[in-house]
């Protein structure tokens, strides 16, 4: 049964997206808000508003209770629960599920299963996807040693329930391994409640691809191509590119098939996504996790398939088949998002709340924004601090760099610092411009010489 | 013009017996004080940016906000002992006692702190910053409640120094 009216339980620019696509489809739309963001772009666009509590998301976004309540006495037929927050927590689909609610996502049971990382691991090597070389659970400082050891150091001691980077310590040696047991269990039981480790090699320059998914749970599964979301800092992506220009047509190949072989071994529902850890130099890429939502860098993959992913997502969550088959996805050009952050880079990313006193923003063929900001909107010290993204399309990835400077050049942002100038200054940078970078490229690199030009 | 409305407020609330107001309206700010050692007078005039408060977060910008009256659990810093060390927010955020919920506070009163010791967390956007001891002594009071939102510069603990 197709969704008539559905519930948008996030905020942002992405409560700002989906009902965008709700309408486009017809269908009604119930913004959940928290008292701070009553008078958002998602609020003032939506049918209807529900406030579902006070500013902190503790209260409001992050209690499954109250949102799936909301959701059924709005009469509401649909969830969308956009990423972050409660999106990849089960207990959300499970909800829903008894309230008679479609959500618009996986199985609460496949979340689970992917959710636990060791778990995910076991799947992916089931269903033939390259992993990593690493351990099963690490249960103390001598068996980091010896696991260290059988693998080749650099090893990455992580949380199997992590994410975030935090449980997460890098060993040179043995001695590093034993220590490093210590420290990462003892985060990870600060951070998740549970110790549980496993290791894997340590790739120092690797790139990270991942592979957007969508699947009807009832066997079909396709993909869109894939991502590079290499510029990172502390493990966040700050810009993503479609495709991944370092990778040769035949990996990127076998790079798809291993996405959708392994979603389809869970009969996968909705949209997904695979990621990748790349390994430039040995040709090869590794299986790091699925993200069981639609997430931040979904429109790069718009971009270049001209699809609307989020419109499938419901359209799939209402019992529609894929109606797309593999072939029909053709991918083409070059796409480039830039994550638009409330944030000084100039004073180590401090989080900069406060109200948008101008905003200008650019247009023109190939430019997307996506972003629920506006001249005189406020932005709340609540939440995160992305406060929209910049997408560009054009033939080639050197066109697209081009447009992506233009468009840069014409935003007007002022009220808040933003990291718009530090985007302006990445794409300008020969690494980034020749493509040699890497997960850690930002910070060693990057970062690092603009601290020394500063000091 | 300006100076005609403030000097007619002035004399309303002279007039009133109110003790305090606060305005805030976008990145105007008064406070008025009948209380000549109102510690908190100078804390908010010296730290407020022409940034949000989150008391204009959670009202319609064109209203005038008068501050809700101080929490009783809340010790006022007018009423410390001299030679307290007041100890501020570095930034604007949510005040934290404990690493995380339900787990024991950092410190409460009468703990004893060493130098550099993490007296509590300020959150803003997801990114926590621990607020830290610049000197040994003993926590004499807690200014503000657990997850409130705090300003720049404004006072948290009042430490005793040894």
């Amino acid at each position: 049964m197709a969704i008539k009216r559905l519930f948008i339980a996030n905020r942002g620019e992405i409560a700002l997206r989906i009902v965008r696509a709700a309408q486009a489809l017809n269908v009604e739309t119930v913004v959940a808000v928290s008292d701070a963001d009553r008078d958002s772009a998602a609020a003032r666009m939506a049918d209807r508003i529900v406030v579902l509590g006070p500013a902190s998301a503790t209260k409001s976004y992050l209690d499954p209770r109250l949102v799936v309540h909301a959701a059924k006495e709005s009469g509401c037929d649909g969830l969308h629960p956009g990423y972050g927050f409660l999106s990849e927590r089960a207990i959300l689909p499970r909800l829903c599920k008894e309230h008679g609610v479609a959500f618009v996502g996986p199985e609460a049971d496949v979340i689970d299963a992917l959710g636990d990382k060791l778990r995910a691991r076991a799947m992916a090597s089931a269903a033939g996807v390259p992993l990593v070389p690493g351990s099963e659970c690490i249960a103390s400082a001598a068996d980091a040693r010896r696991e260290g050891d059988r693998i080749g150091y650099p090893v990455l001691l992580k949380a199997s329930a992590g994410g975030g980077g935090r449980g997460m310590v890098i060993a040179h040696n043995g001695d590093d391994a034993e220590a490093g047991f210590h420290k990462a269990s003892a985060e990870a039981v600060a951070a998740f409640g549970d110790g549980t480790l496993f290791m894997e090699r340590f790739v120092p320059q690797a790139r990270h691809v991942e592979v957007q998914l969508m699947g009807d749970g009832k066997g079909k599964v396709i993909h869109f191509g894939e991502r590079d979301c290499s510029v990172q800092r502390r493990y966040q992506k700050l810009l993503e590119e479609a495709p991944c220009a370092a990778m040769p047509d035949h990996l990127r190949a076998q790079l798809h098939q291993s996405a959708v072989d392994l979603a389809a071994s869970v009969n996968y529902r909705n949209a997904g996504t695979a990621e990748f850890l790349y390994d430039v130099q040995r040709q090869e890429f590794y299986f790091i996790e699925v993200n069981a939502r639609i997430q931040v860098e979904h429109p790069v993959s718009e971009m270049i398939s001209g699809f609307d992913l989020v419109q499938e997502q419901i359209r799939i969550a209402g019992g529609a088949d894929l109606a797309l088959s593999q072939d029909q996805v053709k991918l083409s050009g070059h796409a480039i998002e830039c994550r638009i952050n409330a944030e000084d880079s100039t004073r180590d990313f401090m989080p900069s709340p406060g109200r948008i006193t101008k905003w200008k923003a650019p247009t023109g063929e190939g430019v997307r924004l996506d972003s629920h900001m506006s001249e005189g909107a406020m932005i709340p010290p609540y939440y995160d601090s992305m406060v929209g993204k910049l997408i560009v399309h054009a033939p080639t990835r050197a066109e697209a760099i081009s447009k992506l400077r233009d468009a840069i050049d014409d935003f007007v942002v002022e009220g808040v610092p933003t990291t718009l100038p530090l985007h302006r200054a990445i794409i300008d940078h020969p690494d980034f411009i020749a493509n040699r970078i890497h997960t850690r490229w930002l910070e060693q690199v990057f970062l690092a010489e603009q601290a020394r030009t500063a000091a | 013009m300006f100076s005609d409305a403030l000097k007619q407020l002035l004399d309303e609330f002279s007039r009133s017996g109110v003790r305090e107001l606060h305005i805030r309206k976008a990145d105007f700010e008064l406070f008025l004080s009948t209380d000549s050692t109102s510690g908190r007078a100078r804390s908010v005039s010296l730290s407020v940016p022409a940034t949000l408060t989150p008391a204009v977060v959670a009202t319609p910008a064109n209203a005038p906000v008068v501050a809700p009256a101080p929490q009783p659990a809340v010790a006022a810093p007018s009423a410390l002992p001299a030679g307290a060390t007041i100890v501020p927010a570095p930034n604007l955020g949510t005040f934290y006692r404990a690493p995380k919920p339900g787990a024991a506070n950092y410190v409460e009163v009468g703990s004893k702190v060493a130098a550099g010791e993490e007296l509590c967390l300020i959150e803003v956007m997801k990114l926590f910053t621990a607020v830290r001891a610049d000197e040994s002594g003993t926590v004499h009071s807690v200014l503000v409640e657990d997850g409130a939102m705090v300003e720049g510069g404004q006072p948290l603990f009042a430490l005793l120094r040894d």
